[in-house]
């Protein structure tokens, strides 16, 4: 068997390449790896070692109209445990200290058996200062339990606003697959509100720490000493058209009614009071949004979550008289010298449509001025469906406003393609127009629309569009007041002197207001009463003040109580005379105090 | 005989030197890879300790007579054989095989010991006058030889350091003369094994081609059977074996089969280890500086992928310097293969050569990411007492050999 040994000479050269041939390939791979591919390499290990965590900026804040605070924010505490820190036997102490059930501990950790035990998991947010002070004084022994400080909501301020601020709440998975760009689970986002209106601008710049961590996530340092972080960026602080006080007092007024009131102020459109009664507690929503209390709210049959203010869902009733009498006036089927004989009520075809008294003769101040329905009932047909659907789309009636909080309902002005789609085209007659003359029947605005509405006959014509956020703090700290759009109304000023002098007349001639005269300042208002098939009726109540230069515009629904000057004119008086009687608001001045203030605050 | 009493002639520097670098180098690096560790910062003066300790013991192993060796190797591989079988019965498990004898102050690795064994044995008995290497049956005590250590260590189970008894045992028999058609049976099993790692149709391609080069080498209808035979067990003799291997074990295997497959089990290491050395750049980031190393995204790091802690922060002049080093050791030794005296020399030589070049180039391979990670040890660099000792008694021998090398014994 000697054939084809392989001599010595061929194995060593076999060895020789063999060795050398390991050698060579090792040098080009170290030569690809560390050379030629050193840069996609580098980047993995940075990857693996520095982790960036995410800094929340605190959220904008809200001031009013006057640079006082409506909502801040305010520390709450999170308690978080990392497991490889942290003894077990301590489970029971803290639970009961937290107030939670045995266990609580055990199944969050289960629910995050998946992560290194280097990385803490959330245990409670929110947790009470009681734990966080046991916390402190007992932090030797309570190795790995750790609270972290983060900034929820704040409304300590007594003004509730429920309905213009709105909430931020934990961010859904729909809502998180939208924005994937800036939100991660677990954030708030503003959820209803000037909160959700304003989400973009209030929620700032989230900045990035950067910190080295080991193989298993454990927290070795910052990274760079902290060079590279991003820094976050506040949110934009907002300042609302609101007036804080206004708004406290107006939710006061309101505290065991059901109704909305909307106070605005007629030459900028600055909502200064918003309210929907019931209303509900924001800071019930700070922390954590329990599913229970949310489905408890949405299913108590008085509606607290419902903005009454803006989704009104009510006829205008008598207010609306003014808007049939600008209509005629300016379609010249009145003029100021038309009267009419009301002789308690009036006649068509073979219907009688009642007034509430017997007035006599009036003209379109007086019948303004006594709410005289005889005088309105034969106008609407006049004037012509159509013409009466142009007006009172210029004071915004059927529209909706854009006002700033979201939810927002036009309302119902209804035109000739109305009466088509509804009744059907030739099933219906002139007849169906009588009632729009009192403001009743197919006509729903609500009291957003009617302060507007209101506002527009104040300043004669000219408004702006209504809101509650008028500007806000730039990245500067500059304050930027925010333009907003005019509305006109094609309306002549002559016309709307009229109807003015017979809001007037309303409170100060021999009107149905004439109990809430005051003799400092000239108040025009006008009642109303929404017919209620169901109970009481609901008593409505617009007005303006002063007569000469309105420097507020306010619009009053009160349910189920019945006559409007009695429960509602009241209200508006009592509002009207604290904004003007209080300080005028200083135009823009912000003091060297609240700029403090605000520093402070986060 | 004519002797130069002149040092050079005596000691080989040229291995020497190399290896007292690569001890300084493997020092720096388990010092920087258990910089704070919280359990292992004292293996730097434990390493330090075997350092001193083996380099001792090589200078006494190289100043014993010529003889001691082929004296010594059938009852250090009888002892070695001992030592298996009690490791296997009374063994403390580490990282899942049961390959430690513990003495109480001291771990020791008898697979590690059984290497100097085997190596020794096997040397004795293929320069032995009865053995005739292309003769089955003395084929079949040399291959036995290597077997019975490699089996035992295999049932630990150690899976790297039995491919190691395996290709010793294949090279040593290989450098002894083998015919082409011995050659051809001693390795096709190995590679059929291998085949069938891969599936039905590389096991059935490479047994096609062995069926083929038989027909070639045209023996008889009886030895062609065997060999075919041979394979065929060899075949399906993996399947049954994987079963008795651990789930890590099993892992490995099947994440070099295919490295998709478990990237964050067992195809971590060879990621992280790949990050470390690629990262380092030219210059490395310096000592203590490595981020993979000192943040430990490799675990123990000191051990089997030493070489990346050089390689990330020493960089590419740092992990070729350990290239060069190695290749001039290897290459050197290589060269002795022919000056020793005598056959069992040699023979002994190109066993201890085939060791450190096995583990050489699984251990970089694996750090490389060119080989599949088998835990074994890069030689004079990873930290281990029983492994450094054995490597510098082995050192030891060859230095001894060309101390020796003009003694015809």
């Amino acid at each position: 068997m000697n054939d084809s040994v392989l001599g010595s000479l061929v194995r060593r050269r076999i060895l020789f390449i063999l060795i050398t041939g390991v050698i060579t390939i090792f040098f080009f791979q170290l030569f690809r790896m560390q050379i030629l591919e050193q840069t996609v390499y580098e980047e993995k290990s940075d990857e693996n070692s520095i982790k960036g965590i995410i800094d929340n900026p605190p959220r904008g804040i809200f001031y009013d109209r006057n640079f006082k605070f409506l909502i801040s924010n305010k520390p709450a505490y999170t308690v978080e445990i990392t497991p490889s820190l942290y003894n077990r036997k301590h489970d029971e102490v803290i639970e009961k200290m937290l107030g939670e059930d045995a266990g609580y501990i055990s199944a969050i950790f289960k629910k995050n058996e998946k992560y290194s035990e280097h990385l803490p998991r959330k245990i409670k947010r929110d947790a009470p200062f009681s734990f966080i002070a046991w916390l402190e004084e007992n932090q030797d022994s309570l190795n790995g339990v750790l609270y972290r400080v983060e900034l929820q909501r704040d409304y300590p301020f007594g003004i509730n606003g429920a309905h213009i601020f709105g909430y931020t709440k934990e961010i859904d998975a729909v809502q998180l697959k939208k924005d994937k760009g800036y939100y991660e689970s677990g954030d708030y986002i503003g959820f209803n509100g000037i909160e959700k209106t304003y989400e973009s601008v209030l929620r700032g710049k989230k900045g990035i720490v950067y910190q080295v961590v080991d193989s298993k996530q454990k927290l070795i340092g910052p990274y760079e000493e902290g060079r590279k972080n991003i820094l976050p960026e506040k949110g934009n602080d907002l300042v609302l058209s609101i007036d804080g006080e206004i708004q406290k007092l107006a939710e006061q007024l309101f505290v065991g009614k059901i109704g909305a009131l909307v106070a605005l102020d007629p030459k900028s459109g600055d909502i200064l009071a918003l309210v929907s009664s019931p209303n509900y507690d924001l800071s019930d929503f700070s922390s954590v949004t329990s599913t229970d209390l949310w489905n408890v709210l949405s299913q108590r049959e008085d509606k607290p979550l419902f903005n009454r203010a803006t989704m009104g869902f009510h006829s205008p009733g008598s207010t609306f008289k003014m808007m049939i009498a600008l209509a005629a006036l300016e379609k010249g089927v009145i003029n100021e010298n038309t009267t009419i004989t009301c002789n308690g009520g009036y006649q068509f075809g073979n219907r009688f449509f009642k007034c509430t008294h017997i007035h006599g003769r009036v003209n379109v101040v007086k019948a303004i001025e006594k709410s005289c329905n005889s005088f309105f009932y034969p106008l609407v047909p006049k004037i012509g469906i159509e013409n009466l659907y142009k007006y009172g789309s210029e004071f915004g009636f059927g529209h909706k406003t854009g006002i700033d909080i979201g939810e927002e309902a036009s309302g119902i002005l209804p035109n000739l393609a109305y009466y088509n789609r509804v009744y059907g085209k030739g099933k219906w007659t002139e007849g169906f127009f009588i009632s729009l003359g009192i403001g009743q029947g197919e006509l729903i605005a609500s009291p957003l629309q009617l302060a507007n509405y209101t506002a527009m006959i104040a300043t004669g014509g000219t408004i702006k569009k209504p809101h509650i956020v008028k500007g806000y703090f730039n990245e500067k700290g500059e304050y930027v007041e925010i333009e907003f759009p005019e509305i006109r109304s094609s309306i002549s000023k002559k016309n709307m002197d009229l109807v003015r002098e017979g809001m007037y007349k309303v409170v100060n001639g021999e009107g149905t207001a004439t109990w809430i005269r005051d003799k400092d300042i000239a108040i025009a208002g006008k009642t109303g009463t929404v017919q209620n098939p169901h109970g009481e009726d609901h008593a409505l109540f617009i007005a303006f003040a002063p007569y000469e230069d309105p420097k507020i515009a306010i619009a009053v629904i009160i349910e189920n109580v019945g006559f409007g000057s009695t429960h509602a004119a009241p209200i508006v008086k009592e509002i009207i005379k604290k904004y003007l009687t209080s300080n005028t608001p200083q135009d823009f001045a912000i003091t060297e105090e609240s700029k403090a203030a605000d520093e402070n605050k986060l | 005989m004519k002797i130069n009493y002149k040092i050079q002639d005596k000691f080989d520097y040229w291995i020497f030197i190399p290896i007292l670098i690569l001890l300084l180098m493997g020092l720096i690096a388990i010092f920087s890879s258990t910089y704070n560790h919280p359990t292992a910062a004292g293996n730097f003066n434990r390493q330090a300790f075997w350092v001193g300790t083996s380099l001792w013991v090589m200078f006494f192993i190289f100043m014993l007579p010529a003889r001691t060796f082929r004296l010594l190797a059938i009852p250090t591989y009888i002892f070695s054989i001992l030592l298996l079988l009690s490791v296997l019965a009374i063994g403390k498990t580490v990282y899942g095989a049961r390959s430690w004898l513990d003495f109480g102050f001291i771990g020791f690795q008898p697979s590690e010991f059984a290497k100097i064994g085997t190596i020794l044995a096997l040397a004795y008995w293929l320069t032995d006058k009865r053995c005739d290497i292309n003769n089955y049956r003395h084929l079949f005590i040399a291959i036995s030889i290597g077997a019975i250590p490699m089996i035992l260590i295999l049932l630990e189970p150690d899976l790297g350091t039995a491919i190691v008894f395996a290709v010793i045992t294949l090279l040593m028999i290989f450098w002894s003369g083998i015919s082409l058609f011995g050659l051809f049976i001693v390795i096709t099993p190995p590679i059929t094994i291998f085949a069938s790692l891969f599936g039905t149709t590389s096991l059935l391609a490479v047994l096609i081609i062995i069926i083929i080069i038989l027909f070639y080498f045209k023996r008889n209808l009886f030895t062609n059977a065997t060999v075919l035979g041979v394979n065929i067990a060899a075949g399906f003799i993996f399947d049954i074996l994987f079963k008795f291997l651990k789930p890590h074990q099993q892992n490995r295997i099947l994440s070099f089969i295919d490295p998709s497959a478990d990237p964050l089990g067992s195809g971590y290491n060879a990621l992280q280890a790949k990050v470390a050395i690629g990262s380092g750049g030219f210059f490395g980031k310096g000592f203590l500086g490595g981020n993979q190393t000192q943040l430990r995204f490799i675990p123990e790091q000191w051990t089997d992928f030493i070489y990346c802690v050089i390689g990330e922060e020493f960089g590419f002049l740092g992990s070729s310097l350990v290239l060069l080093l190695f290749s001039i050791f290897l290459l050197r030794i290589m060269n002795l293969s022919s000056i020793a005296g005598n056959e069992y020399g040699n023979i002994t030589v190109i066993g201890i050569l085939t060791l450190f070049f096995v583990h050489f180039s699984i251990n970089i391979g694996m750090n490389l990411g060119v080989t599949p990670v088998i835990g074994i040890p890069l030689p004079f660099l990873s930290y281990g007492g029983s492994s450094l000792l054995v490597n510098m008694i082995l050192v030891g021998m060859i230095l001894n050999i060309y101390r020796n090398r003009r003694h015809h014994v």
